[in-house]
């Protein structure tokens, strides 16, 4: 049923998020045209398209982390939740459709800030006549070693556990508000700073188990420590998350 | 095995008691009125029996399970409210119902979609009102489920669909389910109902056949509800 609930889940947040990356986009050629070679570079439409260009950038930000919020809380504790949630799959299944899901959308706003960069430069013409040395970035890569490699991967793995730890966050602070029964906003937002004090404490104590951890990392293997108790941690924490999210919705549901 | 069992069901909501201590059983091959005023916990009662509430006290079991993924299967439930996703067409509607429902009958619901005009591709949230109430009836009733919840299903629409409404609960549900409909228009029901139950202030004050009031009262159950909700 997972792949059937992020058949629906996926596309809903595209329908909301492909539209601001496309304008986006535009802005991005917009802003390497303006600050591109012509001869009659106007200072001017550099400024309005570089203005542009941020405020594209904020909505984007901006509207991701709200419709994240919105579909969750909308879908399974709002008006949508009368279907949602008696639909027959497993509460599991509906919180990860949605980690999932905004994991995916995240990764691809990443991805759009990439290919934004990638046309400021191209329609600037500033990689016209660039020499990318090739050949000694084919040198570095034949000459990475398996502890080096193993570091790109935890810092991979790492990021994608933070960005959705940081999602199921989100998710557990609105599952916990919920259980207001009035103000249930205010109640969400107090559980999120709840959480975050909770995690910075967390955080605080393992720094002062193991102090070592961070100060000493000389080598790729302390750098190979780092990262995998990081990657512990994160997921760890992730999990405390999704389960609050679990217990509360398969225990302590109460639509109003 | 009752298909609906609800043993000493209490449900409060800080200091107010919507259901108290109800105890029901339901048997397959019937529809039944949940009947009562605004606020008597007719909602509350059929929100437990979709796992939407979490009861304070006692249990409700549905073919012997309490609600869960497996009772999902077998319950169609049509919210008072409109809980579909209002991006979606009609076309893409019966496509998600397809997608999740084993029990779903496509031909029946697109029957009954062509049946009262409804465009396939208009989107939910360019639908009335009325033709919003219509097309999420379609879908639950196009269903061959075991149990059939439908809350306030003919509130919103006009008095040619409500009969239209009425013949396809009659002629869509099985020998085998239950349907309980919850409304406070009863005369327009009536006609349909095998059990009526009253709701008052969360209690059962009556569960009865329907043509057994009629038999011993010399009244109709609308005039009994007038009767027993005076105020």
């Amino acid at each position: 049923m997972l792949g059937k609930l992020l058949k629906y889940e996926i596309p809903a947040l595209g329908r909301r998020l492909v539209p601001l990356f496309i304008g986006w986009c535009a802005t991005a050629v917009l802003l390497g045209l303006a600050v591109g070679p012509a001869q009659s570079k106007s200072e001017f439409m550099v400024v309005i398209t570089g203005l542009l260009y941020g405020a594209m950038a904020t909505a984007v930000l901006v509207m991701s982390v709200i419709l994240i919020i919105q579909r969750y809380s909308n879908s399974l504790l709002g008006d949508e939740a009368y279907f949602n949630q008696v639909l027959p799959v497993t509460v599991s299944e509906h919180i990860a459709s949605k980690g999932i899901s905004a994991l995916i959308w995240v990764l691809l706003s990443g991805v759009a800030m990439l290919v934004t960069g990638l046309l400021i430069a191209v329609f600037s013409g500033v990689l016209f006549g660039v020499d990318i040395p090739w050949a000694a970035i084919f040198r570095q890569i034949a000459s990475t070693t398996a502890g080096e490699w193993l570091a790109l991967l935890e810092f991979i793995i790492l990021s994608a556990f933070s960005i959705t730890k940081s999602i199921l966050a989100i998710y557990a602070a609105i599952t916990i508000g919920h259980q207001a029964q009035k103000h249930t906003t205010m109640a969400s937002i107090g559980a999120y700073i709840g959480l975050m004090v909770f995690e910075t404490t967390i955080g605080r104590i393992l720094v002062g188990l193991f102090p070592h951890l961070l100060s000493n990392i000389e080598s790729v293997m302390d750098l190979n420590g780092f990262f995998g108790g990081g990657i512990f941690v994160t997921a760890a924490l992730g999990a405390l998350y999704f389960f609050i999210c679990k217990y509360f919705m398969e225990n302590r549901l109460n639509l109003n | 095995m009752a298909r609906i069992e609800i043993n000493n069901l209490t449900k409060e909501f800080g200091t107010l008691t919507a259901l108290d201590s109800v105890a029901l059983e339901l048997e397959k091959g019937q529809i039944v009125g949940l009947l009562g005023p605004n606020g008597s916990g007719k909602t509350t009662l059929i929100k437990i029996l979709n796992g939407l509430l979490t009861p304070t006290a006692g249990n409700v079991l549905i073919n012997g399970m309490e609600p869960g993924v497996e009772t999902k299967r077998v319950v169609a439930y049509l919210p008072d409210r409109n809980a579909l996703p209002d991006y979606m067409n009609t076309q893409q509607l019966i496509d998600l119902y397809q997608d999740f429902f084993t029990d779903f009958n496509r031909t029946k619901a697109e029957d009954m979609v062509l049946d009262l005009g409804i465009d396939m591709k208009q989107q939910m949230k360019r639908m009335s009102k009325g033709t919003k109430e219509k097309l999420q009836l379609c879908l639950v009733m196009a269903r061959e489920a075991d149990v059939y919840l439908l809350d306030e299903p003919i509130g919103g629409v006009d008095p040619a669909t409500r009969d239209y409404i009425l013949r396809t609960i009659i002629s869509n549900y099985n020998e085998d389910a239950v349907v309980i409909i919850s409304t406070h228009l009863i005369s327009d029901i009536e006609s349909v109902l095998d059990d009526v139950i009253f709701l008052k202030e969360g209690k059962v004050v009556l569960h009865r056949n329907a043509e057994d009031i009629r038999e011993e009262t010399g009244e109709s159950v609308d005039q009994l509800f007038r009767e027993v909700f005076r105020c």
